[in-house]
């Protein structure tokens, strides 16, 4: 760590899951975490930044407010769910700028069971017409992915296998229990061919990062992470067809948003896909993180299936994935999502995952990818 | 908004711009696009800029009924919101057809959900929908081409 690094200094979390607690009771407890695990104070903080995405205006002002009066700039900032990833730049990009030097990035969500509410995304024609199921669109590239590559719904299921089995060790998941393949494979189709137990589902929850500058962690003392590269991009121009799109181009077929956004975190950070040790991926659903493997670079188009069935992706493995239990376990309160998987990783750069722990993990990667083609990667190193 | 018309027998495009009937019955639709003069790339609807490259000079077109369905998939549960497809629910198909004028739409599909294949031909069809006790719209979908219609 050099003066000049932006680090992690304190990481903290509430659970994921359902809670009669509101969100002000929620962040107020992963702020407070993040606070004592930086070794620091309320006042000591001179920047916040809220990530939400369903939560009205000035969440930020009004959770925060629970831990004491303040004058300090505080933002709300929504960018999908990949709202935590461009809270986290607000912060990175404050603290470089020299106006401030340390930062609380704060991510809560409060969300009704269920799918979630369309007209947040989609016109309201798409929603007549039944347009508005934000599976269908990501079982139309599943589709398009086994008919262009031989990918097999077995080898779906199996990352949804290796995620509900990590979740077991996560008391921050939701769902905490194992499946058979038998078991995944007879859960009944959402849309087709993804699955009840290969689908994340929305939910509660809270995760908090106090930022700070190498120099003033050095000061400190404590246990900084390093943040290698933060980066958010939207999809360009017919570079994907997720929700709320209508159509797409057939002549035009830009770099997708995770290729994209994980190409410039890689140079950023000066390292690639082989340097990392450990990752959290947007498994929305299970043949999402198919998707993603291939497009940060952890094997060839069309050889997802083929890697995840090898076991290269389990705890053990060359790269492991979603040692959390992905979304899939936890569920995804949308504006904690992306500082939760930062939080697991933090907690594995540390040593400090227990029985889903990574060996000798140094480096580590997190994405968040969803509606408008919003995709976020952040990778941090200890 | 349009449609708030008292006449029960009014029938109002699901979104303006972008699907037209070819007959007072309904029974033929065409769906309208949007060329960009200065990159080439179509669009669905009416657009006054290009999706692509912003250009302005924009030229509409008809997009084609005759299409290839690209990938697809089966909702298996009632879509949330203001979903009008029939009551009680039935599973129904929804795709990514792609049409000769180089654009690929989503659509519902029409027809039986166990027949869909990548590479089917499809062709475009009407679909009125029915909004309360005085609202109808035309909407559009996609059903195999040569297969019935609903």
């Amino acid at each position: 760590m050099n003066d000049s690094d932006i680090v992690i200094l304190g990481a903290g979390i509430h659970p994921f899951g359902r809670f009669d607690a509101s969100a002000q009771d929620l962040g107020a407890h992963a702020a407070r975490a993040a606070l004592a695990d930086a070794g620091l104070a309320w006042s000591d903080i001179e920047a916040a930044y809220l990530s939400r995405m369903y939560l009205p205006a000035t969440s930020g002002a009004r959770i925060l407010r629970r831990l004491g009066g303040t004058d300090i700039p505080i933002v709300d900032v929504e960018a999908a769910c990949a709202s935590g990833g461009a809270a986290l730049r607000q912060a990175v990009l404050a603290i470089r700028s020299q106006d401030v030097e340390t930062v609380l990035v704060l991510g809560v969500e409060k969300m009704p069971r269920g799918f979630m509410d369309p007209s947040m995304i989609y016109s309201p024609w798409q929603i007549r017409m039944g347009m508005s199921m934000n599976p269908a669109y990501w079982s139309m590239r599943a589709m398009r992915h086994m008919h262009d590559y031989g990918t097999t719904q077995s080898q779906i299921a199996r990352v949804a296998w290796k995620n509900h089995r990590n979740s077991v060790h996560n008391p921050n998941a939701m769902y905490r229990k194992e499946f058979s393949m038998e078991e995944i494979l007879a859960s009944p189709l959402v849309c087709d061919p993804i699955r009840r137990l290969e689908i994340c589902a929305p939910n509660d929850g809270a995760a908090a990062l106090v930022v700070t500058t190498g120099r003033r962690a050095r000061q400190l003392g404590g246990n900084p992470v390093t943040i290698a590269a933060c980066i958010h991009t939207i999809a360009r121009y017919s570079a994907d067809f997720r929700c709320p799109a209508d159509s797409m181009s057939a002549t035009i077929e830009n770099t997708g948003p995770t290729a994209l956004t994980a190409r410039k975190a890689y140079e950023t950070a000066a390292i690639g896909p082989d340097d990392i040790d450990c990752f959290e991926v947007q498994d929305t659903d299970a043949f999402c993180e198919i998707e993603i493997y291939e497009e940060i670079g952890l094997c060839g188009l069309g050889q997802g299936g083929p890697l995840v069935e090898a076991g290269h992706t389990d705890i053990g493995g060359r790269y492991p994935v979603n040692m959390s239990g992905g979304l899939i376990s936890k569920g995804e309160p949308v504006g904690a999502s992306h500082l939760g998987q930062v939080v697991e990783l933090v907690g594995q750069l540390r040593g400090q995952a227990g029985a889903r722990q990574v060996a000798d993990a140094r480096t580590a990667m997190a994405h968040v990818l969803g509606a408008g083609g919003n995709c976020a990667v952040t990778i941090l190193r200890h | 908004m349009q449609a708030e018309s008292t006449a029960a027998s009014a029938v109002a495009p699901i979104n303006d711009g972008m699907v037209r009937s070819l007959d007072p019955a309904h029974g033929q639709i065409e769906l309208l696009g949007s060329r960009c003069a200065t990159c080439g790339e179509v669009s669905l609807g009416t657009n006054a800029v290009c999706l692509n490259c912003g250009g302005d000079n924009i030229e509409s077109i008809a997009l084609g009924s005759e299409g290839t369905l690209w990938t697809f998939t089966v909702v298996r549960h009632r879509p949330p919101g203001n979903y009008l497809g029939p009551d009680p629910f039935e599973p129904f198909g929804v795709g990514l057809v792609e049409l000769p004028s180089g654009l690929r739409v989503m659509t519902p599909l029409d027809g039986d959900i166990s027949t869909f294949r990548i590479g089917d031909k499809v062709r475009l069809a009407p679909w009125l929908l029915r909004e309360g006790e005085d609202r109808r719209w035309l909407a559009f979908r996609f059903t195999a081409a040569g297969g019935s219609a609903a």
